[in-house]
């Protein structure tokens, strides 16, 4: 079977910086991926030139096996098959558009009829525990919770086989986070969607993905299966992220 | 409909916005009714030139006998229309051309940039001047040169902030869904780039008020025989041995119009753009 | 001597009511510990920190409260009542750094400007040499030449550590770190929670650690307080808390938090997130009984209608929770 994405030597620079330096990952279908780093990691380069909203210096990227491709014909055959969940996905929600007309530029995006478009989403909605009444309302006068799912509700009314998650907890209360992971990984069941949790939380991605790569300064410094790759990590930076993480069980206090 | 009740009741609940709100309407509602309850403003009334206040002039009449209340009425009301013609116009296209460019970034961009900058260059006064000379003096060729000296101000606006919401996820989110760059434009970035726009063409709107009057005292503006508050001053100021109702009542009128607007603006900055407000 | 901060309750006047953000909260600190306040975001955590400073926005009232410091006693209600320990008996380190620099004077400048507040008399070479002293006591590298950069030219982190040292060299009574690692990548986290407890060994002043992190918590401090929505929950020793929660909403805090050395279950559905269900109180209007009720997993009828008090948990008078289920059989 085909990866869902494939990246390829990808090398970018921001002037002196190497954003990425022969980067290449294959993320297989079906799957959850996981790809872990810290601030400056190159991370969200790697997730932004995946969605196509940062072209590389060198290197490819294949989505289903198709080369990311610039132009208005390509950026919609891609937008049926990826939708990107942004960190903040509230601020995703163009502020001065109600939820309906938001609902409905995908309708015309997929050239569907509008009351096709709301039977299906009415669908989703209570799939993802939302009142019908948002539909009507604008982003700034539901809560964050809800406009988080709107988002998601608005990114799976394209029917995308594959989704691509930046920091999905960052910024969110521990008792709510967990919210948001278990319907990311229902979704991902349900539909037999690929998902590309993008974060610094080695914990989530322990828990959540199958394959993660960890990268640091632009390039991956090791991969593969989460199971290994997290029991015994090869690389010492791997190892000191670990360690590093404030953990639960071991108080090491001294008095 | 909401936020301009909203807008509304927050420029009332100030000093300086009900000053400027009352001032605004007091100069509307002259240049609405004033011809009602005067004569033509073109009829001449030999015997009674230079008349001061009275029951059959209300304001007096000019050099030639005519109705000051009826000339200064109507001739504010020219002046308005020519000032929110040329700020609409001036913003639309600025906001549109500004937009554009700093969508476009690159090549695009620079080159509106540099336009922008030549004709921010000159002062608007003397541009306003070159461009008359070359293309003539009438109404509608007026409107469309001082539209083109205003149209980099607003240009330079929407220009920054179409910078700032490419790169806002919700406009990255519209793009990944493959909407139709139009409707992006039309329905994300106008709604988002209007709010300081709006507050900018209201603080240049007296600022135009200004403009066409002073234009037009010099004679590059409206011509006979038809009348704005800068002609009127004009024409008063030639005869002001003689009396000097033309000049004041025109000059209070001009003065009135202008300090509301520009506190109307203000106010009306205070309340949609609350952080720029205070760095001047 | 310890610090003792006696039930300070503080309001925010917003345009759509009076928020209560905090209630009659009370917090012990000794000195050389180290006290994590716990909170989720709405729970008034660092209103304690403002409250203590006098740093409190212009639109909050401290309605009631008294800080007891170095044994002298400090009335909250009154403005700046603490503004003589400003910068001697006090010190905060804030999440983001820069808001304790000054990005237009150099490193060297600020920290010889705390040395000069401190002791007015020493002279500027010995100044010097203390504040190039406290930038390599908190392991930055090359210190002498960061004496003469400019706040921008440091990392996150580096700026920090300045910001350690400056609270090092005013050698307070009373430390709070309000976030202090929010904004920082795991690894650097590491290196300056080490930093502010080698500061706290150093000069053996109090800490208060204000925290969203139960990790940071059980890791590095010795006692613990859990606030909610504006009312301490729980508190006692990290250890005790740890293993026997006096308050459901500690439990289910813990509960929430993922242990890094948890695997994943090869059937996906297994692997599911921990969440506490509902939502926070309106800070206008505090429902009847029990603050967390609603939200409780274990609440039975009378947490509806009963304030709980402060109850001792499994008989130990250090550790308290506000929970009815410890006095009901």
């Amino acid at each position: 079977m085909t990866d869902a994405i494939t990246v390829l030597g990808a090398r970018l620079r921001f002037g002196e910086t190497a954003a990425l330096e022969s980067v290449s990952v294959s993320i297989p279908q079906g799957a959850c991926f996981g790809i872990v780093g810290e601030s400056g990691s190159g991370k969200t380069t790697l997730m932004r030139a995946m969605l196509g909203l940062q072209r590389l210096d060198a290197g490819e990227i294949r989505i289903l096996g198709t080369p990311l491709q610039q132009g208005r014909a390509a950026l919609r055959q891609r937008a049926r098959v990826v939708q990107p969940i942004f960190q903040d996905p509230a601020a995703s929600l163009s502020p001065r558009s109600r939820i309906r007309t938001l609902m409905n530029e995908v309708g015309t995006v997929l050239k569907e009829p509008h009351a096709a478009t709301h039977e299906r989403l009415l669908v989703i909605l209570k799939r993802l525990g939302l009142p019908d009444s948002v539909i009507d309302k604008y982003p700034h006068e539901i809560s964050g919770g809800q406009a988080r799912r709107v988002a998601i509700a608005r990114a799976l009314l394209v029917k995308p086989s594959i989704l691509i998650a930046d920091e999905p907890t960052a910024g969110l209360d521990v008792s709510v986070q967990g919210d948001l992971l278990n319907l990311l990984q229902d979704i991902r069941r349900a539909e037999n969607i690929t998902l590309v949790v993008i974060s610094h939380n080695l914990a989530v991605v322990r828990l959540i993905a199958e394959n993660a790569i960890v990268m640091r300064a632009g390039r991956v410094v090791e991969g593969g299966e989460v199971g290994p790759l997290f029991a015994s990590p090869r690389q010492s930076y791997t190892r000191e992220l670990f360690a590093a993480w404030p953990s639960l069980a071991s108080n090491n206090k001294g008095r | 409909m909401n936020e301009a009740m909203w807008a509304l009741k927050r420029i009332c609940s100030e000093r300086d916005g009900r000053l400027g709100l009352t001032f605004t309407i007091a100069i509307l509602a002259f240049a609405l009714l004033g011809p009602l309850v005067s004569p033509d403003p073109n009829v001449l009334d030999i015997k009674a030139r230079f008349a001061a206040p009275g029951l059959a002039h209300l304001l007096g009449t000019d050099n030639l006998g005519r109705d000051l209340l009826a000339r200064t009425s109507v001739g504010t009301r020219y002046a308005l229309t020519l000032a929110v013609l040329i700020v609409v116009i001036s913003s639309v296209i600025g906001s549109l051309i500004g937009i554009v460019a700093g969508i476009a970034g690159g090549w695009v961009d620079r080159a509106v940039t540099a336009v922008f900058d030549i004709v921010n260059a000159f002062p608007p006064l003397i541009l306003a001047f070159a461009l008359i000379a070359l293309y003539g003096k009438g109404s509608a060729t007026f409107v469309l040169l001082v539209t083109v000296v205003f149209i980099p101000q607003f240009g330079r606006m929407a220009r920054a902030r179409a910078r700032t919401l490419r790169n806002l996820s919700f406009i990255e989110a519209e793009r990944m869904l493959a909407v139709h760059p139009v409707t992006i434009v039309v329905r994300h970035y106008l709604p988002n780039v209007a709010g300081p726009i709006i507050v900018l063409a209201s603080m240049n709107l007296p600022v135009v008020i200004a403009f066409e009057a002073s234009l037009s005292f010099l004679g590059f503006g409206v011509q006979p025989p038809k009348s704005s508050l800068g002609t009127l001053i004009k024409d008063g100021f030639v005869s002001i041995n003689q009396s000097w109702w033309p000049t004041v009542t025109a000059a209070l009128v001009l003065a009135v119009a202008t300090l509301g607007a520009t506190l109307l603006g203000e106010a009306l900055r205070r309340v949609i753009d609350p952080k720029s407000a205070g760095a001047r | 001597m310890a610090i003792s901060l006696r039930d300070l309750s503080v309001d925010y006047n917003l345009p759509i009511g009076t928020a209560h953000a905090l209630r009659n909260v009370s917090l012990d600190i000794q000195k050389g510990e180290m006290l994590g306040l716990v909170g989720e975001s709405g729970s008034g955590k660092s209103t304690v920190a403002f409250a203590l400073m006098g740093l409190l926005a212009n639109n909050a009232t401290v309605t009631s409260g008294t800080a007891i410091i170095e044994g002298r006693e400090f009335d909250l209600t009154k403005p700046n009542a603490t503004a003589p320990l400003r910068g001697r008996g006090m010190a905060m380190i804030f999440q983001d750094p820069m808001l304790s620099l000054n990005p237009v004077f150099t490193i060297g400048t600020q920290l010889i400007e705390v040395l000069r507040r401190r002791a007015p008399d020493s002279d500027r070479k010995t100044r010097i040499a203390q504040a190039e002293d406290a930038l390599a006591k908190v392991k930055l590298s090359n210190p002498k030449q960061r004496m003469n950069q400019y706040p921008h030219e440091l990392s996150g982190g580096m700026r920090q550590r300045v910001v350690i040292a400056m609270a090092l060299l005013s050698e307070p009574a009373l430390l709070i770190a309000d976030e202090p690692t929010t904004a920082l990548d795991v690894t650097v986290e590491a290196q300056i929670m080490r930093e502010i407890i080698g500061l706290r060994d150093r000069i053996g002043c109090a800490v208060l650690l204000i925290t969203h992190s139960l990790g940071l918590v059980t890791e590095h401090c010795d006692r613990i307080s859990v606030l909610y929505a504006g009312e301490r929950l729980e508190s006692g020793s990290v250890r005790d808390v740890q293993r026997q929660p006096g308050h459901p909403y500690t439990r289910m805090l813990f509960d929430c938090e993922i242990p890094i050395d948890r695997e994943r279950h090869a059937d996906t559905a297994q692997n599911r997130f921990t969440v506490i269900a509902g939502e926070l109180p309106d800070p206008r209007r505090r429902p009847p009984g029990c603050i967390f009720n609603g939200r409780c997993d274990v609440s039975f009828a009378d947490c509806a209608k009963v304030v709980p008090g402060d109850y001792p948990v499994a008989g130990n008078a250090a550790h308290g929770a506000r929970c009815l289920r410890l006095v009901t059989p």
